[in-house]
């Protein structure tokens, strides 16, 4: 364990460093402007790298306001959407992972799925507003409080309901698809592991297999893809940010790349790669304690 | 391009054997590029099969419902949707094969050779395919688009799906190198450029098919979504992301203005995924 969590923890620090880099490079893009030279440009990076360690990431040249507090408008929006989208992910995906995943019949049906999995995250969100439009009556609206009115049993819930609902569905779509694939893949590569015969042949019986050895590898393999599963989601609510009008980082990186405001961009990649890199740093330790005989490299 | 939920299949317990698990992946991969040639033939001929010009104005009342002289209906600005997704289709479909081959080059190509660069030079590379990799293809795009302009769309678009292929061809030719046969190689003193070539060859033989459908997938993925985000094809060609970011105005009251552009983009995608034989929920 401790030989693969230093591992995993050097592989994490070099990641990070390196969307650090990243970040600072996009962030140095105004700087190079002037004379556009490459020792210009890697001065200002070197400058950026330097600010970047403080986590400055300088001012926004359009709203005037600092590039971190942007961020700190626009990412609950978007953590929002991702966790409300994992929660779907998960009570959608699960359910068909195992059943594609163990069901042998069901698993013949699992092409059909694809037609569901080549929409892209748009179409998907725009095909949602269309028929809750027109059969629920339900305007698109922006994001209106909904964790804090359900926790104090507040009517208003219902406002914050409808609009979450259809970001989080189309979000979720596209998590529960990651989702379903990894306790697929786990799935069948659980089954196949030769010691299920050999437990059989002591006497166990098939609902002990699956429930003392089983389940654990298929759980494992779940939280391996978890930095896959982050990309998805945040990939998704990039998008559904934008079809619903929900004002998230997402949409502040693409209007802050529009208007060439490189801070707020470089940061907002930097907290994007960082979620993915930290998920997967921790799925891939959590694997590794539930099932540490199998490779999660 | 495996695919574990048919190839682990257990006979025994009354499932279909391995043998119709392959025979099921190769009927769907061919499905898969029978509908990919379909859509060439039609993006190919779209000049003289649309009704009408691109982007002709005026050419039906606005938005008006599908029928027998539009049958895909006509938009806010009076445009044939026919022949409107058909001049689409084709932007979308040049668009996406040179984003395809960009992939290709700078993804699969670069990470397989990477992977024998001496002195271990390539897990540089490899590190850096890996941190592009944790960023959504989408903002990269965005990114690299934003830097340069609008005109290099499918080069951003195919440069943003590179890092995911870069590491996949890295890690796979990476293991080739420690496989027996190359052991076996290099004992009995072949070069490793000549092994590079070898594998070179028949990493190209085996997968190049599956590969370049795979890129396509994504990179139609990608550049639909930039486009539909403004990022992309600049008017007047339009693409169908373009097609469907303008239909926003209207398509809750006229379904079709959006319906239509948006199947067609769809089947582009489903039929390149059922080629690359992806699982669902696969990263393309």
């Amino acid at each position: 364990m401790w030989v693969f969590g230093v591992k995993a923890a050097a592989q994490f620090a070099a990641a990070v460093a390196g969307a650090f880099l990243l970040a600072a490079a996009v962030a140095a893009l105004p700087a190079s402007g002037h004379a556009g030279s490459i020792p210009g440009y890697l001065a200002a990076w070197l400058r950026q790298m330097d600010l970047a360690a403080h986590f400055d990431f300088g001012t926004s040249q359009v709203s005037g306001l600092s590039a971190v507090t942007e961020l700190t408008r626009g990412l609950p929006v978007t953590l929002e959407l991702v966790g409300a989208g994992a929660l779907v992910a998960v009570i959608l995906g699960a359910p068909l992972g195992v059943l594609l995943g163990t069901g042998r019949r069901l698993r013949a049906a699992a092409p059909l799925v694809q037609i569901v999995a080549a929409a892209p995250v748009f179409c998907a969100g725009l095909l949602l507003l269309w028929l809750s439009k027109r059969f629920l009556g339900w305007q698109g609206a922006g994001p209106m409080p909904f964790w804090t009115p359900l926790l104090h049993g507040d009517p208003a819930v219902a406002i914050g309901f409808k609009a979450l609902a259809l970001p989080a569905l189309t979000v979720g779509a596209a998590g529960a698809a990651a989702v379903q694939l990894a306790l697929r893949r786990a799935a069948s590569l659980a089954m196949e592991a030769p010691y299920r015969q050999g437990l059989r042949l002591m006497g166990l019986s098939g609902f002990e297999i699956d429930g003392n050895y089983l389940a654990p590898q298929i759980l494992a393999g779940l939280l391996a893809s978890l930095g896959e599963i982050a990309l998805a989601l945040l990939s998704a609510a990039a998008v559904a940010e934008w079809v619903f009008d929900w004002p998230g980082a997402a949409v502040l990186f693409v209007k802050s790349v529009a208007l060439h405001d490189w801070s707020a961009a470089a940061l907002v990649l930097l907290v994007f790669a960082f979620i993915t890199i930290a998920a997967d740093f921790a799925g891939k330790l959590a694997a590794h304690a539930i099932a540490p005989e199998e490779v999660w490299a | 391009m495996s695919a574990p939920a048919y190839s682990s299949s257990h006979p025994a317990d009354g499932e279909a054997t391995p043998a119709a698990g392959a025979g099921l992946r190769a009927a769907i991969r061919t499905a898969g590029f029978v509908g990919l040639a379909l859509i060439a033939v039609l993006v190919g001929m779209s000049d003289v099969v649309a009704p009408y010009a691109a982007d002709a104005l005026h050419v039906g009342a606005a938005l008006a419902p599908p029928s027998a002289l539009h049958p895909f209906g006509t938009d806010l600005l009076g445009r044939d949707i026919l022949s409107e997704t058909l001049h689409g289709l084709a932007i979308t479909v040049d668009y996406a094969v040179l984003a395809m081959l960009v992939t290709l080059l700078a993804g699969g190509f670069a990470g397989f050779v990477s992977a024998r660069l001496p002195w271990g030079s390539g897990v540089i590379l490899r590190w850096i395919g890996g941190i592009l990799g944790a960023v959504p293809a989408l903002l990269l795009a965005i990114l690299f688009i934003g830097i340069t302009t609008r005109d290099l769309a499918p080069l951003a678009a195919g440069l943003a799906a590179a890092p995911l292929a870069f590491v996949r061809a890295y890690d796979r030719a990476g293991a080739l190198a420690r496989s027996r046969h190359a052991e076996y190689a290099r004992a009995t003193g072949i070069l490793s450029a000549t092994l590079l070539r070898r594998d070179l060859v028949y990493e190209f033989r085996d997968t190049f098919l599956a590969n370049a459908a795979r890129a396509l997938a994504a990179v139609t993925i990608t550049l639909a979504t930039v486009s539909f985000l403004g990022f992309g094809a600049v008017p007047p060609h339009r693409d169908l992301g373009l097609m469907i970011a303008a239909a926003r105005a209207s398509y809750l009251e006229a379904w079709w203005t959006a319906a239509f552009p948006a199947l067609a983009l769809l089947l582009l995608i489903l039929f390149a995924r059922l080629a690359a034989a992806l699982e669902e929920g696969e990263r393309p």
